[in-house]
C-alpha cells in the first residue's frame, strides 16, 4: 500500500514533468510560427530554380509555353503591360480557387494580391545563386489574421504558409521540367473509397514541407 | 489488367486495375515484357517503410515495349525495346545536369514524407510506396513512365528480356558501388551480400580493376553461383569470423574498399543480432545495420566503405568511430540508373557482364505473391524470381 506521502510525490513529480513537456512543445512549436508584423502574419520561403534569372522570367513570359504548362490548375489572364489576373484551382478538385493581381515591379521582382477572400500579398525577388547553381526564387506571403481565426484555419487545413511552399515548388518543376508530376490517378488495386483515402494521404504528402 | 498489388503487411495478390495512359507530355507506357522482385521490395512488403497503402501496385525493375507515346516524347517510338531505370528523375533540374538522377529534385511529388525523415526529398522510384512519389509499379501489364526520354533506353539486339532486365536496377546499383570505391587497378574488395546486387558489385568491381573480390553471404548456394560465375572468392559469416577471415585473407590490411549490398534487414550470428532484431520487430530502431558495422571494422585504414544496401532510417550501435579513426571514406546512395544504364547496355552487347543468371525462377505474374516468398526464404537456390506478366 503506498502512504499519502508517496502519492504527493509522484503526483508532484508527474505535474513538474508534465509541465516541462508541454513548455518545450510549446517553444518548439513557437520556432515554427510565422512572424507576426503589425497585425499581419510574415513569412519568408526560398526555392533554387537551376536556370538563370532571365530563362526564369522568359517562361513566365512565354504566354503558350505557360498555359500548356498551368492546363488543368491555373488560369493567367494579362490586364496590361505589368499586371495578370491568376486563377488557381485546387488540384485535388472541391472547387476551391485562388484569385490573384500580379504586378511586375521591377527586373526579377513582382508583387502579388489576393483579390477574393481573406487579405493576403506577397513579394517575389529572383537573385542569382552561387556556383552555376541557377536562381534563387525568394518570396515573403503577408496575410492579415488574428490568432483564434488562424487555429481554426489551421485546423480546417488552410495554412497560407504551405500553400506558398507548395506553389514554390510547383513554379520551380514547370520552369525546369515543364510539368508538375502528378501520380494521383495511378493505377491501384484500390477500390473507390480507399482511393480517396489514399488522395487524402497524398495531399498531407504533397502540401508543406519545404520549399 | 492484372497487376501485384499489396494488401498489408506481409500479404500480397494478383488484382484488376485500370490500365495506365499517358497523362502529361513527356510519358511513355510501357507493356511489361520482365519484371524483376528485387530485396528492398521485401522492406516495402514486410512494412519495415511504413508508407505502403492497400491497392499499391509493386515493381521497380523491368524491361518492355513502349506502346504508347506523350506528344512530347522525341527519343522513343512506339514499338521500342525499353529497359527502364527504377529511379523517375526529371533530366532539367540542377541533380539531373550533374547526373545524380536519384537525387532529382522534380520526380517526387510527394516529397513531405522523405522531408521530414531525412531533411530533404529524393527521386521518386516507380512502385517503391509513397514516401518515393506513391507511382504505380511494373508488376502488371502495363506501367506509365514519365519523363520517358529520360529514363527508357532501348535495349540492343540480341540481350535476352531475362537478362537486360536487371539493367534496370541491379546492375546500375553494383556499379555505382564499384564506382563509388575510386579503383585505380590491383585493389581488394570485400562485398557484403551475394544476392543480385552483391554479384553485380562483385563484377563491376573486377570490371574497374579490382585483383580480389571478396564476397560475403550465409548462403552456401549462392556463394558458390558467386565463385563459379565470377571467379571470385567467398566466405560464410555462418561459419567463419569475417572480420578475421579478412585480415588473414589481406596479410593484416583489410579490404581497401567494402561494399555493403545487403539493407536494413541483414542477417547475422550472435546475441547482439537476436538484440538488433528484437529492436527491429518492436520499431525500437528502423534498421539492422549488422553488414555496415562489419564493413566499417574491416576496412583497410583510409579505404572507402561504399553502401548500396537500402536503409530508411535510424540504426543503433553505428561505429562511428572506428569510421572516424580510420579516417574511412563512406560513399553511399540510390542508384543513379540514367547515369549509368547506356555504358552497361554496351558492356552487356559486348559480352563483358551478363547478369541472366539471376533470373533463377521465372514465372507469370499470376504466381507473383508465391515469386516473393520463394525470393524471401530463399527457398530452391532462388537469387531473383523474374515475373511474366504476358
Amino acid at each position: 500500500m503506498t502512504s499519502n506521502g508517496t502519492r504527493w510525490v509522484l503526483l508532484g513529480a508527474t505535474t513538474v514533468a508534465v509541465a516541462g513537456v508541454g513548455r518545450a512543445v510549446a517553444r518548439r512549436r513557437h520556432r515554427h510560427q510565422p512572424e507576426r508584423r503589425d497585425g499581419w502574419y510574415v513569412v519568408r520561403r526560398g526555392v533554387t530554380i537551376d536556370r538563370p534569372a532571365a530563362a526564369v522570367i522568359g517562361f513566365w513570359t512565354d504566354r503558350e509555353r505557360m498555359d500548356r504548362a498551368l492546363a488543368g490548375w491555373a488560369t493567367l489572364e494579362q490586364l496590361d503591360d505589368d499586371r495578370w489576373r491568376c486563377v488557381a484551382l485546387d488540384p485535388a478538385g472541391g472547387g476551391t480557387e485562388w484569385r490573384a493581381e500580379i504586378t511586375v515591379q521591377g527586373p526579377g521582382r513582382l508583387r502579388w494580391r489576393v483579390t477574393d477572400g481573406p487579405e493576403q500579398e506577397g513579394t517575389v525577388w529572383l537573385t542569382p545563386a552561387p556556383r552555376d547553381r541557377g536562381t534563387e526564387v525568394r518570396a515573403e506571403l503577408r496575410w492579415r489574421s488574428g490568432p483564434l481565426r488562424r487555429a481554426f484555419g489551421l485546423f480546417g487545413g488552410d495554412d497560407p504558409d504551405q500553400g506558398l511552399r507548395d506553389t514554390l515548388r510547383r513554379v520551380k518543376a514547370l520552369v525546369e521540367c515543364g510539368q508538375v508530376i502528378d501520380t494521383r490517378r495511378d493505377p491501384s488495386g484500390r477500390g473507390p473509397a480507399q482511393e480517396k483515402a489514399t488522395d487524402k494521404l497524398r495531399d498531407r504528402l504533397t502540401t508543406g514541407g519545404r520549399a | 489488367m492484372r497487376a501485384l498489388c499489396w494488401e498489408g503487411v506481409g500479404k500480397l495478390a494478383v488484382r484488376d486495375v485500370p490500365e495506365p495512359r499517358v497523362r502529361a507530355e513527356g510519358d511513355v507506357v510501357v507493356k511489361v515484357g520482365v519484371s524483376s522482385v528485387c530485396g528492398s521490395d521485401l522492406h516495402l512488403i514486410n512494412g519495415f517503410l511504413p508508407a505502403m497503402r492497400e491497392g499499391d501496385v509493386l515493381g521497380h525493375e523491368f524491361m518492355g515495349e513502349v506502346v504508347e507515346t506523350g506528344p512530347g516524347v522525341r527519343r522513343l517510338r512506339v514499338g521500342d525495346r525499353v529497359v527502364v531505370g527504377s529511379v523517375v528523375a526529371c533530366g532539367g533540374c540542377w541533380y539531373c545536369r550533374t547526373e545524380q538522377y536519384s537525387l532529382c529534385d522534380n520526380s517526387n511529388p510527394q516529397p513531405v514524407f522523405t522531408e521530414k525523415l531525412w531533411g530533404h526529398s529524393p527521386a521518386g522510384i516507380l512502385g517503391y510506396s509513397h514516401a518515393a512519389g506513391g507511382y504505380s509499379g511494373s508488376h502488371a501489364e502495363y506501367v506509365r513512365v514519365p519523363f520517358g526520354d529520360v529514363g527508357a533506353f532501348q535495349v540492343p539486339d540480341g540481350v535476352p528480356d531475362d537478362s537486360v532486365v536487371f539493367a534496370s536496377d541491379a546492375m546500375p546499383t553494383g556499379w555505382m558501388a564499384a564506382d563509388f570505391c575510386a579503383l585505380k587497378g590491383g585493389e581488394v574488395v570485400a562485398v557484403w551480400g551475394a544476392g543480385g546486387v552483391g554479384q553485380m558489385a562483385a563484377r563491376s568491381a573486377q570490371l574497374l580493376g579490382a585483383e580480389r573480390v571478396i564476397v560475403i553471404d550465409r548462403l552456401p548456394e549462392r556463394l558458390a553461383t558467386a565463385a563459379d560465375r565470377l571467379g571470385v572468392e567467398t566466405v560464410n559469416y555462418a561459419e567463419t569470423d569475417v572480420l578475421e577471415a579478412l585480415r588473414e585473407m589481406t596479410a593484416g590490411r583489410g579490404p581497401d574498399a567494402c561494399i555493403e549490398a545487403v539493407g536494413m534487414e541483414s542477417h547475422d550470428v550472435g546475441p547482439v543480432y537476436a538484440y538488433d532484431k528484437a529492436k527491429q520487430s518492436v520499431r525500437l530502431q528502423t534498421d539492422r545495420p549488422t553488414s555496415v558495422r562489419q564493413a566499417i571494422m574491416a576496412c583497410r585504414k583510409g579505404g572507402t566503405v561504399s553502401i548500396v544496401g537500402v536503409y530508411a532510417g535510424l540504426v543503433d550501435k553505428f561505429p562511428l568511430g572506428a569510421a572516424m579513426n580510420k579516417a574511412l571514406v563512406l560513399r553511399m546512395g540510390q542508384m543513379h540508373a540514367q547515369r549509368y544504364i547506356p555504358m552497361l547496355l554496351d558492356r552487356m552487347a559486348a559480352g563483358e557482364i551478363d547478369p541472366g543468371y539471376l533470373a533463377t525462377h521465372p514465372m507469370p505474374l499470376e504466381q507473383g505473391a508465391r515469386g516473393y516468398e520463394m525470393f524471401e526464404k530463399k527457398e530452391d537456390g532462388c537469387l531473383r524470381t523474374v515475373l511474366h506478366p504476358a
